[in-house]
């Protein structure tokens, strides 16, 4: 049939026909869904949600897709969607929810390995990962339905640096299917026969991320937001489960104070969860919190988690806490830095809950106004006093209260780079605060590249200013693009493949 | 040996490279890991030990022909002997030293030499030393060599006879810029008693044209002096100058000497722990000692051997009976420090490449005679080194080295025969290639601050107590 | 098309004369190389001849000089410290021009703060650990050891190494970095080409680096790394240098933050639980099986032989046959070195505790003759710098590493017999050393953190024999058939037999891979990025379509 209905009908048969009926939609309600999420991206509904449920069917998807020039949004989490990401950039684009496909393949508690499907959520690996002695780092309070193979691809930061060896680590390997529609595996894996079991069979397990051959293939997914491949499945590296915790924190009036300290924790590999945080950002966690509380928050707090495990736990706890009190009295006596064991409302249990848990519902980001933008990018500790100064001035400036900013500042790759955030919550029936919101995330990049912020993760409208820095790259990613997506049916219009 | 015996130790070459670095345990900064001033030089990896070797087994092979690029890769080495130390921090089967003088040897043999060779040698031939421009003599061996020695008494071992000689080698008996320490020398030997005689002027080792790839002019030499000796009776030289030292205590030692070979520095350690020897007066300077190739890592002892290579285990190479491994572990190190460190007021301190792993001074290997800008580049890089640590001056045991670093600080004419450096200036030359980068703190000395060259015995004579006091 | 007087002349206008030769003889000292006489005609010790070496001393230069070599379909092949095969030309039928990368030796900037180096292609490892010590910082020096260029293990390489497994391999450790493309364009990847500095090595968006290198890099087969900046990780202890003792077996004091021990276990299954018990309890701070390089049998002998600098390698024979050593021998047949550092003496002594407590579970134990004061501080130097790796052609100037291939533990520990088997069986006949079956040496972990591990097979030639050459290139063809029987991958040897084999055998084999569309995506990348065809088939692909 040639005309649109007639090619809607052929395509739903198409669609039916790999997925099997049930698990094609193109209902508006479940349409809706997927047309706008809490960025500006224009809305623009999906043609249809598809709904695979293995890495054949993802396979035809794609194969279909090229043969018939359509557009391909896969998405692996549920809502909220916060980054246009996940929203069609284009007309007639088919979703591919993904959530179908969330087997916990394989835990392997000698390797400590997961080997999960991308539907797999947070929520669900922790309590299965537990029972086997066994937990994987999360980002910070994921949302219940965070798909862990989605935010590990997307470079979420997480928040143990000490076992954040490199980007997109603990994520190791994974079986893809590319935008040509030609499935691999990556890393060590890409050397086995391309079946798991078979592999498992072998005694061959998915532990080292690099390669096959001369290519680095899950760097290339890693930040692509869905446009060179979609991930079937991906091994992802655990830690023993700690048998002894505890959190301390380290309050300072001055975000420069606590740099110091900081970064030695970094270097010496010291704690468990380490990040750097606002008073707003952990009222905002740990809400609701008493007014009277919230007002008492210092500025900046270093939070610390400590852990024992394995061998004698409680002493492993004990000479980390030991080792951290030391650095803080070290270099924090200058500025009367001190180790405290609780904030204003927020004791060692509470923080570790937050730190360990997901987030209830509504997320956390939400839960203050209804709405959040979040502005993030990566430096170096030492830029981060006046980076982060000029993150704020910049809201004060788009019209939002600079105090009302949730600070976010997470080390990554063991204290070389810094994950650093601005998360804005407004109020979305407040014109004027959504404007001040929106002037700020959308000017983020002109103005604070030029000190040295560096957006490696290019969402939405900071695309544009983020590719025109850097010809060079820009050039060599589309070419990339040609090879991995000649059709460029894998969610086009992100990034710089427009 | 010929040059075909070297044929295995290039086959066994890996091309690892460690050749042109000092041994990388001992590396301590960026600045100073390099070792081999040829192939910082000449850059390519021809010009390395390792290079070499694979540069005669191209030759050997038929691949490749002898070319002035080949010339100048055989030629323009110091043969300092970094490269031999540091391939056999790992290995038992190869001779990367050896082979590069066997490598000279066959191409004077084809009469393929540097350009500035043929004149040197000429000189050579004709006058009985190195030292001076072999066209304007800066001393006439006849008339002044013995001119450090005018009116002392010392017997003369040419019509007399002796137990013990000492030779103070060309650079000393010529080189008036070196100051008294032939002198000074030969007053300790014979306060303490020694039956000490000089040779008189001429007698060269030999050891620089065998360095060149003259081996037959030096054979005229060794046979010549060892005759000399023979029938003066001595049986124990004792010499100032690390080229003579390692002539005789390994070159000559090869051809049946059987004489003692002592270095001056080894006999002021020897009467200073006998007793027979003190140190009173003070000398306060900090100083750092430059170990010279031919007595530091080059200074082993001679041991003979005749033997072939066998194999254990199947194919492990080794040699029936085991041959001796000059790898630089007992080299002549400790003397010259506990001589400077006995001086009163003297602070010694060290460079980053000292002892086996010391950087060349350049000099050696017929460099400061055929290829002066290379000598003064390598010259500079030590002196740069040697300034780095702080020190007020540098002291070697070898006037080659001394009258090299003073050229570097003054430019290549300079030398008042105080001893006495003025301060330092840019000769010219090329800058050292480590010279870019990223330098460790404090390792970039001002380019005004006075800085002075010594030989031990120098400073020897400054501690002595003084006379009639 | 190709090389003609005229582009020499293009090369000396670029770089300088002096900075380019086409002697023959310069030639063939880039053109032999270790490990050629395996894979080459009638055991030839020369890869091919390059056509010309010329030594750029700025990206602009790299980037002219490729420039030409693509108008003029010249093949690039650029080598940084240049030890293996794999730096030399590769193809007989194209002309090469050699890039010795040995004037751009800069260390351009150690940033304490942030933990960042960043280098030029000839800093070798001894340099930048040397300088990085110095502010209590340390790098990973890859196995090849500290003469090795570190930009080429991070970019170019495999880069892993005893100190991986807390340091990172330099996989890992890679931050941003700086292109040459085989077209001349640069690159400038991560944070670097948004120029916000070195820090960063992924994105914006997918990471750049991803087509730069996987499990090995390009080996130089796609294009020039002219920069890059590596990432630092903390060292305990003093910032002093205090190597002593007697050349060849220098020494480096323990520091009180530090213990150097070899570990032995009593059998293979306790090997592997006792290096998963490593990884869970995180101890440990290079962890190697290093010392068994010399074989099992010899092992113990060759070790106290080196450390006595009046003994030569001879003297290893009668060694072997002291009842003392004899016993040793025994005692350390399976065992690997452990250095522990500790960032408080409170972790160090937890450690330690931790050590032997594992050490008991697993029926392990200390090798207290090498855990002694001459032999701690001796392996102390061994692996914190890795000065001594070229002691791996010890035996006979020849030597080819076999078997390696990289997995879990559990895993490795099943091939170890089969490799042992054949090396016994292939040097029965006197033509390889005879040192023992097990001659296995590894890293600890190959990622850090603990994981994977890879056990190679030193094998031992006499690179001066044809007939001891031959036999080691029969070894390596056994090891894979012995691989194969046992459903393995073929290891080590199998990427140097490559180099033996015709294009069209090598496509073969691509194409019979597990997963042939990866070398499908590499023939596409290679395609886009290098249409002149410059670089070489080090960087694997399927034959051109069509």
């Amino acid at each position: 049939m040639g005309n649109a209905i007639g090619r809607a009908v052929d395509a739903r048969d198409a669609l039916a026909e790999i997925v099997r009926g049930e698990h094609v939609s193109d209902d508006p309600a479940t349409l809706a869904g997927f047309t706008r999420d809490h960025s500006d991206e224009l809305p623009i509904p999906p043609w249809f949600v598809v709904r695979p449920g293995d890495e054949s069917q993802v396979r035809e998807l794609v194969g279909w897709a090229n043969a018939t020039g359509t557009p391909l949004v896969p998405v692996s989490s549920g809502p909220p969607h916060f980054r246009g990401d996940t929203v069609p950039g284009r007309p007639g684009a088919v979703v591919v929810d993904l959530r179908r496909m969330k087997a916990i393949r394989r835990i392997d508690r000698r390797n400590k390995l997961a080997v999960i499907e991308p539907g797999v959520t947070y929520a669900q690996l922790q309590p299965a990962l537990a029972a086997e002695g066994l937990r994987v780092v999360t980002p910070l309070r994921p949302r219940a339905g965070k798909s862990v193979i989605a935010a590990l691809l997307e470079r979420e930061p997480t928040l143990v640096p000490r076992y954040h060896y490199a980007f997109p680590e603990p994520l190791r390997n994974c079986g893809v299917v590319w935008g040509n529609g030609e499935a691999t595996y990556t890393g060590e894996a890409g050397y086995g026969p391309p079946s798991l079991d078979a592999q498992w069979a072998a005694g061959m397990r998915q532990v080292d991320p690099k390669g096959p051959a001369q290519t680095d293939f899950v760097r290339l997914l890693s930040g692509a937001q869905g446009t060179l491949g979609i991930v079937t499945w991906a091994s992802v590296k655990c830690t023993l489960l700690p048998e002894t915790r505890k959190v301390v924190f380290v309050p300072a009036h001055r975000l420069e104070h606590l740099i110091g300290v900081c970064g030695r924790l970094q270097r010496l590999r010291l704690g468990e969860e380490v990040l750097l945080a606002s008073g707003s950002l952990l009222a905002s966690l740990m809400a609701p919190m008493r007014e009277a509380d919230r007002s008492e928050l210092p500025p900046w707090t270093l939070v610390v988690g400590l852990a024992g495990r394995a061998m004698f736990p409680e002493e492993c706890l004990a000479v980390q806490e030991t080792d951290v009190r030391e650095v803080v009295a070290d270099l924090g006596r200058e500025h009367g830095l001190e180790v405290a064991d609780g904030l204003p409302g927020i004791d060692s249990d509470g923080m570790l809950e937050i730190l360990t848990g997901v987030s209830a519902e509504p997320y956390w980001r939400l839960a203050d106004k209804g709405d959040c933008r979040e502005v993030f990018f990566n430096a170096t500790l030492d830029k981060l006093p006046d980076l982060v100064a000029a993150a704020l001035w910049l809201a004060e400036e788009s019209g939002y209260p600079a105090a009302d900013v949730g600070v976010y500042i997470q080390p990554q790759q063991q204290g070389v780079v810094h994950h650093c955030e601005f998360t804005l919550p407004f109020d979305p029936a407040d014109a004027d605060e959504a404007a001040a919101v929106r002037a700020f995330h959308t000017t983020a990049v002109e103005r604070l590249a030029p000190a040295g912020a560096y957006f490696s993760r290019p969402y939405g409208p900071w695309a544009n200013p983020v590719y025109a820095r850097d010809g060079g790259s820009t050039a060599m990613l589309r070419t990339i693009k040609g090879v991995f997506d000649p059709n460029n049916v894998l969610n086009p219009g992100k990034l710089c493949f427009r | 040996m010929a040059l075909i015996d070297y044929r295995p130790d290039a086959m066994r070459c890996t091309r690892c490279s460690y050749c042109k670095w000092v041994p990388l345990d001992l590396v301590k900064s960026w600045r100073y890991a390099k070792g081999c001033p040829s192939v910082e030089h000449g850059r390519f990896h021809s010009y390395s030990g390792g290079g070499r070797l694979i540069t005669y087994l191209s030759l050997l092979d038929g691949r490749s022909e002898v070319t002035d690029r080949v010339v100048d890769i055989a030629f323009k080495c110091q043969l300092c002997g970094n490269c031999d130390v540091t391939c056999k921090v790992c290995r038992y089967d190869m001779e990367p030293l050896a082979a590069q003088h066997e490598f000279r040897f066959w191409l004077v043999e084809q009469g393929r030499v540097p350009t500035r060779y043929e004149s040197i040698i000429d000189g050579y031939r004709r006058r009985g030393t190195m030292v001076g421009d072999p066209n304007t003599l800066v001393g006439d061996p006849q008339s002044d060599g013995l001119r450090w020695a005018r009116d002392l008494r010392v017997k003369d071992l040419n019509t007399d006879r002796g137990e013990v000689l000492l030779h103070p080698g060309c650079r000393f008996s010529y080189d008036g810029g070196l100051g008294p320490v032939a002198r000074t020398s030969l007053e300790i030997l014979q306060e303490a008693g020694l039956d000490v005689g000089v040779l008189g002027a001429g007698r060269c080792c030999g050891g620089r044209v065998y360095h060149m790839g003259y081996r037959d002019d030096f054979t005229t030499a060794a046979e010549a002096t060892l005759a000399a000796w023979e029938a003066a009776g001595v049986k124990t030289v004792v010499t100032l100058c690390a080229d003579c030292y390692h002539t005789f205590k390994r070159l000559y030692a090869e051809r049946g000497s059987s004489v003692e070979v002592v270095h001056m520095v080894e006999m002021v350690a020897r009467l200073l722990a006998e007793g027979r020897l003190e140190f009173t007066e003070e000398v306060p300077l900090t100083v750092t000692y430059h170990d010279p190739c031919h007595l530091g890592r080059q200074g082993e002892p001679y041991v003979p051997w005749d033997g072939v290579e066998k194999k254990i285990f199947g194919q492990a190479v080794v040699y029936d009976p085991p041959r001796p491994r000059y790898n630089g572990a007992q080299g002549i190190y400790d003397a010259p420090r506990d001589v400077l460190r006995a001086i009163p007021g003297l602070e010694l301190v060290e460079m980053e490449r000292s002892r086996e792993a010391a950087w060349c001074c350049g000099a050696g290997g017929g460099v400061r005679e055929a290829f002066p800008e290379f000598n003064a580049w390598t010259a500079a890089e030590r002196v740069e080194e040697a300034r780095s640590t702080g020190a007020d001056a540098v002291v070697s045991a070898c006037p080659w080295c001394e009258r090299n670093f003073l050229d570097a600080l003054r430019g290549p004419r300079g030398g008042d025969g105080t001893g006495v450096a003025a301060p330092f200036q840019d000769s010219g030359v090329a800058a050292a290639p480590a010279g870019r980068g990223v330098a460790a703190p404090g390792v970039t000395a001002a380019a005004d601050a006075p800085f002075q060259v010594f030989d031990v015995l120098d400073l020897v004579r400054q501690a002595l107590p003084r006379k009639g006091a | 098309m190709g090389f003609t007087p005229e582009v020499y002349k293009l090369f000396e206008d670029i770089v300088g004369p002096e900075n380019v030769s086409d002697d023959p003889a310069v030639l063939d000292s880039y053109a032999f190389e270790v490990l050629a006489d395996l894979v080459r005609p009638e055991q030839s010790h020369y890869m091919p001849r390059p056509v010309a070496v010329a030594l750029p001393g700025t990206t602009e230069e790299v980037q002219a000089l490729v420039r030409v070599c693509n108008v003029h379909r010249i093949k690039v092949k650029p080598l940084s410290t240049g030890w293996y095969h794999f730096a030399a030309p590769q193809s007989d039928e194209h002309d090469t021009l050699q890039l010795d990368m040995r004037r751009m030796d800069r260390i351009l900037e150690i940033d304490e703060t942030n933990m960042v180096a960043v280098i030029e292609p000839y800093v070798i490892a001894a340099q930048l650990q040397a300088e990085v010590m110095k502010l209590g910082l340390n790098i990973n020096v890859t196995g090849a050891g500290a003469s090795c260029s570190i930009l080429a293990s991070a970019c170019a390489y495999a880069g892993q190494g005893p100190m991986a497994y807390w340091m990172g391999g330099n996989a890992e450790n890679l931050l941003a970095l700086e292109w040459v493309t085989p077209t001349g364009d640069v690159v400038r990847t991560g944070s670097l080409g948004s120029g916000a500095g070195w820090f960063a090595a992924e994105g914006p968006g997918p990471s750049v680096r991803g087509v730069c290198r996987g499990t090995f890099g390009s080996r130089g087969g796609m294009g020039v790394y002219t920069k890059c900046a590596i990432k630092l990780c903390h060292r305990p202890g003093t910032t002093e240098w205090n190597v002593h003792g007697t050349t060849p077996a220098y020494r480096l004091p323990v520091d009180d933050l530090f213990r150097v021990y070899t570990l032995a276990v009593p059998s293979w299954d306790a090997w592997a639980d006792l290096y998963y018990k490593i990884y869970d309890n995180e101890i440990g701070y290079i962890f190697h099986r290093q010392f068994n390089l010399a074989g099992a049998n010899l092992a113990p002998a060759f070790w106290l032989m080196y450390n006595d600098h009046t003994k030569t390698l001879g003297d290893v024979e009668w060694m072997a046959q002291d009842p003392a050593v004899k016993e040793l021998t025994e005692e350390m047949r399976i065992s690997f070195q452990f250095i522990m550092a500790g960032r408080s003496t409170g972790d160090i002594e937890l450690q330690d505790r931790v050590l032997d407590a594992l050490l008991q579970q697993v029926g392990g134990w200390k090798v207290e003759r090498f855990c002694e004061d001459d032999m701690a501080e001796f392996t102390n130097m061994y692996l914190q710098r890795l000065g001594h790796k070229h002691i791996n052609y010890v035996w006979a100037g020849g030597y080819v590493g076999t078997w390696m291939q990289i997995g879990t533990p559990d895993w490795v520990k099943n091939y170890i017999p089969i490799a042992s088997a054949g090396l016994e069986r292939d040097a029965a006949d006197g033509l390889l050393v005879q040192c023992g079956g097990d001659a296995m040496m590894g890293s600890g972990s190959g990622f850090p953190g603990g994981g994977v591990t890879g056990l190679e097979q030193f094998v031992s030639y006499d690179a001066n024999d044809l007939e001891s050459t031959r036999a080691a290139v029969r070894h390596m063809e056994d090891a894979v058939k012995d691989a194969a029987s046992h459903g393995l991958p073929p290891g080590k040897e199998g990427l140097y037999l490559e180099l033996s084999k015709t294009d069209e055998q090598v496509h073969a084999e691509l194409a019979a891979a597990n997963q042939p569309a990866i070398f499908r995506f590499q023939r596409k990348i290679k395609d886009a990025i290098d249409p002149n065809d410059i670089g070489d088939r080090l960087y694997a692909t399927l034959p051109p379509e069509g």
